[in-house]
């Protein structure tokens, strides 16, 4: 798609209907010229840069005020659930992504090896929360809008102008299925985008059924001056008491740090590894549960 | 007793061994027969959406069982009261946390509380805090299915029980009655069993979990948005319930963010 775009190659579209309506041929797939975006100071032209945003828009696509009278809706094979922890936060060092790696579906651990941070490019990290094959496909995407500027602009887009781009990307699916909450982690930013349409900038972030329990222990122990390796421990602590408590969490942890110079992940680590340790550091390895403790001290 | 309230129809015979006191307890039921919910009415709509938002934690350690409750009563956006009591004392060694609808909560508090004292006169020697659990979990039976909601935890100390020391259990409408050494209940529930996990162990003195419990409730306030104002803690031991002062965490709030401001400012100079 990136090299039709280069060559200025356009497939004729059949429909050039916006905001689009479940057509009644329901087996056609219907282009979109949904996004003609003019990036600031350029008028309305059809210069090479100016290439409209295409979608395939899957012709069952249903949006909730559609009067398609034979909109075929598809069963789903499975019930989708968003069990994640992602968290991410800002401090001296620069930013902390860090994530989990169960992939769950309903009440199965679908695959315990995923991967939910994404680099979109050098300096930019994304965790991707909600249904994991809405937030691939758009990751994705986002990459391929992100590098396409570069080639255009011959600059980077800014942190809040990617956020932007996603959000008005995301828009035209607000209503239906589609379940994205991505947080944008730049080096000196980080913004919180999800389909419901929320863009959010702020200092920390915590996304998913884990988020709550990572909240918690970020709150207490978060500080702008914590130096490289308390952030590093802290991230981790969050996503470990996060896994320990919710079902939807676990396996391993995935961390990122971004700074002014890039990228650098941090190697995958067990949790289970961490569960022991915590256990041996409290003194209940030994026993199998703490009511040993009440028998013993008699 | 007062008319109005709700009597329900508890074999004693098993336990007290009076037969006769069977038949006097058998009183006029305004309560659910022990097999159908409600004899043909119709379902009243509820005047407000009732909401559940609280945050209550029990755990036990080697001084005792530490409970710890913060005090608003949420109506869905409505702050309906933001001092109320989340932890009633039942009797002298045993408190219980409430969380749920406070109406049902307060009433089943009331009812267990006679029910205890009434075992206790009839036999001599209190309850333990199981059968006290199992009591309220029998009574709480034959609601199952209705929109009766009390998830409480018992936190006591038990004498002259073959286990005797502190014990805790959770009680919940649904069903449940759960033996556990750390609960929190509510919405607010998450963010303090983070910070539980990560501090609580057997070995803390009384002025640590204290603080631990304080911290929790403060973090779960902090974050939740149906859970605020103060906090109480009550803590158990072998010579009863102790209660601490209530403390605005208003307070808590401005004393942290103090505190982060000028170590920041230390740092910046630092530099």
């Amino acid at each position: 798609m990136a090299l039709e775009d280069i060559c200025n190659f356009k497939d004729k579209p059949t429909h050039k209907t916006f905001p689009f309506y479940a057509s009644e041929d329901t087996s056609v797939s219907v282009f979109t010229e949904a996004f003609n975006f003019k990036w600031r100071g350029e008028m309305t032209s059809k210069k090479a840069s100016d290439v409209p945003l295409e979608f395939h828009v899957p012709s069952l696509f249903k949006r909730p005020s559609s009067r398609a009278s034979h909109s075929v809706s598809v069963r789903r094979p499975f019930p989708l659930s968003h069990g994640t922890t992602t968290l991410g936060f800002i401090f001296q060092g620069g930013v902390i992504a860090a994530a989990d790696t169960r992939a769950s579906a309903g009440g199965l651990v679908a695959c315990p090896a995923v991967h939910k941070i994404t680099p979109i490019h050098s300096h930019l990290v994304v965790t991707s929360s909600g249904s994991g094959a809405d937030c691939m496909l758009w990751e994705r995407i986002l990459t391929r809008e992100i590098r396409l500027y570069q080639l255009r602009h011959k600059r980077r887009l800014s942190i809040s102008g990617t956020a932007k781009l996603l959000s008005l990307m995301l828009h035209p699916f607000k209503g239906t299925d589609v379940c994205v909450a991505l947080t944008l982690c730049g080096w000196d930013k980080l913004i919180y985008v999800c389909s419901d349409g929320a863009r959010l900038q702020g200092d920390i972030f915590s996304v998913g059924s884990g988020s709550p329990y990572a909240y918690g222990v970020l709150d207490r122990s978060l500080s702008w001056s914590l130096n490289k390796e308390e952030a590093i421990l802290l991230a981790r602590e969050a996503v470990f008491r996060a896994t320990h408590r919710d079902a939807y969490s676990g396996n391993n942890v995935d961390l990122f740090h971004v700074t002014a110079e890039g990228w650098r992940q941090r190697q995958r680590e067990d949790l289970k590894e961490e569960y022991y340790r915590d256990m041996e550091k409290r003194g209940l390895l030994g026993f199998s549960n703490w009511f040993t403790h009440l028998f013993l001290e008699e | 007793m007062r008319q109005g309230v709700v009597y329900i129809n508890t074999n004693f015979s098993s336990v007290s061994g009076f037969d006769a006191e069977r038949d006097s307890m058998r009183t006029c039921l305004l309560s659910p027969l022990p097999s159908l919910p409600f004899v043909s009415s119709q379902p009243v709509p509820l005047p407000f959406p009732m909401a559940h938002g609280t945050t209550t934690l029990a755990f036990v350690f080697q001084g005792g069982v530490l409970a710890a409750a913060d005090t608003r009563s949420s109506c869905s956006g409505l702050v309906a009261c933001p001092a109320s009591q989340k932890i009633l004392p039942i009797h002298s060694h045993l408190v219980g946390t409430t969380s749920g609808t406070s109406a049902d909560c307060a009433l089943w508090k009331r009812i267990l509380s006679r029910e205890l004292r009434l075992y206790q006169l009839r036999n001599g020697r209190r309850l333990s805090t199981s059968g006290a659990a199992k009591l309220l979990s029998h009574m709480l039976h034959p609601f199952k299915g209705t929109e009766l909601c009390v998830a409480a935890t018992l936190c006591g100390w038990d004498d002259h029980t073959s286990l005797s020391g502190p014990s805790l259990f959770y009680v919940c409408s649904d069903g449940s009655r759960l033996q556990g050494t750390l609960f929190s209940v509510g919405s607010g529930s998450p963010y303090a069993y983070s910070i539980l996990d990560q501090g609580v162990q057997w070995g803390l003195t009384v002025a640590e979990a204290t603080s631990i419990a304080r911290e929790a409730v403060y973090r779960a306030t902090h974050r939740d948005a149906y859970s605020g104002n103060c906090v109480d803690v009550y803590h158990v031991t072998s010579q009863g319930w102790t209660r601490r002062t209530r403390e605005d965490l208003k307070e808590e709030y401005y004393r942290e963010k103090e505190s982060r401001r000028q170590t920041h400012e230390a740092e910046k100079k630092m530099l």
